[in-house]
């Protein structure tokens, strides 16, 4: 059965052609009925004015690739807003917690005509957005939901020419602006689908086919609606926390062209003035824009660790630098081994990994001995590399955050903590030579965002991996009944950002903690003990006896599995479900713990 | 050729309709194929266009479905297709 499952993911591509697509749908639906899901699936909501039927299938198809089980709730066609808007519909009974609004062009309620001035312009596109702001405010009222809008894609025609989009009454120009200022009316809640990228990237005349509207109101060209439900899905694993992580890297013939061994500095081919060192120093800029924004680089080459470091140092075209790689492995053993070393390296999941090597051996090696490594196909030509990762939307955001642009630096500095502690004589004295502040206070509206992120994809250090949405967050923080608290730590390498996160709820004597994470940048580093002392101070003010925790076991948090005892907690028996454990702490006469870190409150 | 056209448009319907033992006339309707509404019809082009790389215009790809349309002059549509392309 898990066979099964395997072979329906890995033939999965944004690519696929739109009848493979949907044998490929069918393989799921049966494998699901003889083995359905063990978790309760994602519930959401698909409205539309189109008909959806074919690309909520394929939707269904892309989740389950990335590891999302959904069950998708489609309302009657054409009764998008009455949906919305009448309290008595089916939309509330299903309880969604993500709803999407697969909106087209053709669902803009304010449309110029050529000649109108700019101030009646202005007012369409003011009351565009406030036409569905409304249905968005209305949805997450009722439901508390996450919204997933596409803003509108330009048709392909342009009846003013190359004007449409300087003339205020042009639609080609009133559509940008409109969706310039979706974009920024959008609350947390709300993540704007960029439709109108996706019918450009595909061609807006491939894109419109107007037959297949005309005949049965599909949104777009038939064979588009798979990439459209590539896209989409690729949102949804990305609030779930599940976009890839960390970009690892062939160099021979992946960074530059040629053999560094055989051809030495000299003879590689990278750099202006030749249409391969061109073609290799634009995959060199795409990998240094991913970092910058949060993805972690790696190597993993065949080769002598000295020979291959030195292009980094001394090659003059160079655009990654050794200090952008986070985890540089080169040497002669099997990829499928450093891969599994690079994971470890670096704290993360072998399924947090893309690997991108020309050579199809060693992909085929790769998707053997390590499966959970994403592993694209790579065309002969490297001009076309970027386009085959990006295609994938291995590293899809639904936000980006202060964490996410340093995060390459965060890595950097635990290289250079990890030597302070070789040097330092104990760990108490390690510890104080960090000199760690640490800011805390509850989730407020400029956490929430960080808060969120951290919820949805720590997988190690968390005790419970229970995922919320920004909506769900934002609600605990309203609830009296509730006690939220960050941590974010500096210390003298710098600024680890906010890297703890704990809900807890008051249940008369008791405090249950629901959620407690931390990233593992700041492993042993005494946060633990800082977060629970934190915790008890709150829970005594409010005339708590008890601190009770649980731990419930995944394939990834092995690494907390003694977290409770190790703070003095007592297990006061198992809990329900297999593995798991609870704990509890009395708050009266317990051992104060130790950490070396100075704190500041924020409120 | 209309022999060739016969294979190939079963193998693409058996496809279509996940069932590899599908066999189709001359003179069998969508009506005699179970499944075969409006949106599996949608199906079907889409599948066939692909496959022979042709195109039909929206008024035909409807027109084939009507009363009276069967696999035969499914076949004599696509036939003229192929031999306009």
């Amino acid at each position: 059965m898990a066979q099964a499952a395997a072979t329906i993911r890995a033939a999965l591509d944004p690519g696929l052609d739109f009848t493979a697509a949907q044998s490929l749908h069918r393989q799921l639906k049966r494998f699901r009925a003889a083995s359905p899901p063990a978790g309760e699936p994602l519930r959401i909501a698909l409205l539309s004015s189109f008909t959806m039927a074919q690309f909520a299938a394929l939707f269904e198809l892309y989740l389950f690739g990335a590891g999302i089980d959904a069950s998708i709730y489609m309302p009657d066609y054409g009764t998008l807003r009455q949906e919305v808007l009448d309290p008595g519909s089916r939309i509330y009974a299903e309880q969604p917690t993500t709803v999407i609004v697969a909106t087209g062009w053709r669902d803009l309620t304010q449309v110029p005509t050529a000649g109108q001035s700019a101030a009646q312009v202005q007012q369409m596109i003011a009351a565009e957005v406030a036409e569905w702001a409304t249905l968005w405010k209305t949805l997450h009222d009722r439901l508390g939901c996450q919204v997933v809008q596409n803003n509108f894609d330009a048709p392909p025609w342009r009846t003013l020419g190359n004007h449409e989009a300087r003339e205020g009454g042009g639609l080609a120009g009133h559509i940008a602006r409109v969706n310039l200022a979706l974009q920024d009316a959008a609350p947390p809640y709300v993540t704007v689908h960029d439709l109108d990228h996706l019918s450009a990237s595909h061609g807006r005349w491939t894109w419109g086919d107007e037959r297949y509207f005309h005949l049965a109101k599909i949104p777009c060209a038939p064979e588009c609606q798979v990439d459209y439900a590539h896209s989409m899905a690729s949102l949804i694993a990305a609030q779930r926390g599940r976009s890839k992580k960390c970009l690892v890297l062939d160099l021979d013939n992946t960074l530059w062209g040629g053999v560094i061994g055989d051809d030495g500095l000299g003879g590689i081919r990278l750099g202006q003035g030749d249409a391969e060192g061109e073609a290799f120093l634009a995959v060199q800029r795409y990998a240094k824009g991913l970092r910058a924004r949060g993805v972690v680089l790696a190597v993993c080459s065949k080769n002598d660790h000295a020979i291959a470091r030195e292009v980094f140092d001394r090659h003059p075209d160079m655009i990654l630098r050794y200090e952008d790689i986070s985890c540089f492995v080169a040497n002669w053993n099997d990829k499928a081994s450093n891969l599994r070393l690079i994971a470890r390296a670096l704290n993360i999941g072998l399924d947090a990994l893309v690997f991108v090597d020309d050579n199809p051996a060693e992909r085929l090696l790769v998707r053997q001995f390590v499966p959970e490594v994403a592993v694209p196909e790579l065309p002969a030509d490297p001009a076309d590399y970027v386009r085959a990762l990006d295609r994938h939307r291995y590293f899809q955001t639904v936000g980006l955050t202060a964490e996410d642009y340093r995060r390459a630096d965060f890595y950097r500095a635990n290289v250079a903590r990890a030597q302070a502690e070789t040097s330092a004589a104990g760990l108490d004295q390690f510890l104080q030579s960090l000199r760690m502040t640490a800011r805390v206070g509850p989730i407020n509206e400029l956490s929430l965002d960080r808060s969120t992120q951290l919820i949805n994809k720590s997988n190690q250090f968390n005790l419970t991996t229970r995922r919320y949405s920004s909506a769900e967050v934002l609600a605990l923080t309203q609830d009296p009944s509730w006690i939220t608290l960050t941590v974010s730590l500096t210390d003298r390498f710098g600024d680890n950002g906010l890297i703890s996160v704990l809900l807890a709820r008051l249940q008369g004597e008791v405090l249950e903690i629901d959620t407690w994470l931390m990233s593992c940048r700041v492993l042993k580093r005494g946060v633990e003990h800082l977060a629970l002392h934190l915790l008890c101070e709150r829970a005594t003010a409010r005339g708590c006896e008890r601190i009770r925790g649980t731990y419930v076991p995944t394939a990834k948090n092995a690494l907390v599995a003694a977290h409770y005892p190790s703070l003095g907690f007592r297990a006061v028996g198992e809990a329900a479900g297999a593995g798991r454990t609870c704990w509890e702490l009395a708050l009266e006469g317990r051992v104060a713990l130790q950490f070396r870190i100075e704190v500041r409150h924020d409120e | 050729m209309t022999n060739e056209i016969h294979g190939r448009l079963q193998s693409v319907l058996r496809e279509v309709f996940d069932d590899p033992e599908l066999t189709v006339a001359d003179a069998t309707t969508a009506d005699q194929i179970d499944g075969w509404d409006s949106l599996m019809h949608v199906n079907i082009i889409i599948a066939v266009e692909q496959r022979f790389r042709v195109k039909f215009a929206a008024a035909e790809i409807a027109g084939l479905k009507d009363k009276g349309q069967n696999i035969g002059t499914f076949k004599q549509a696509l036939a003229k297709k192929l031999a306009t392309r």
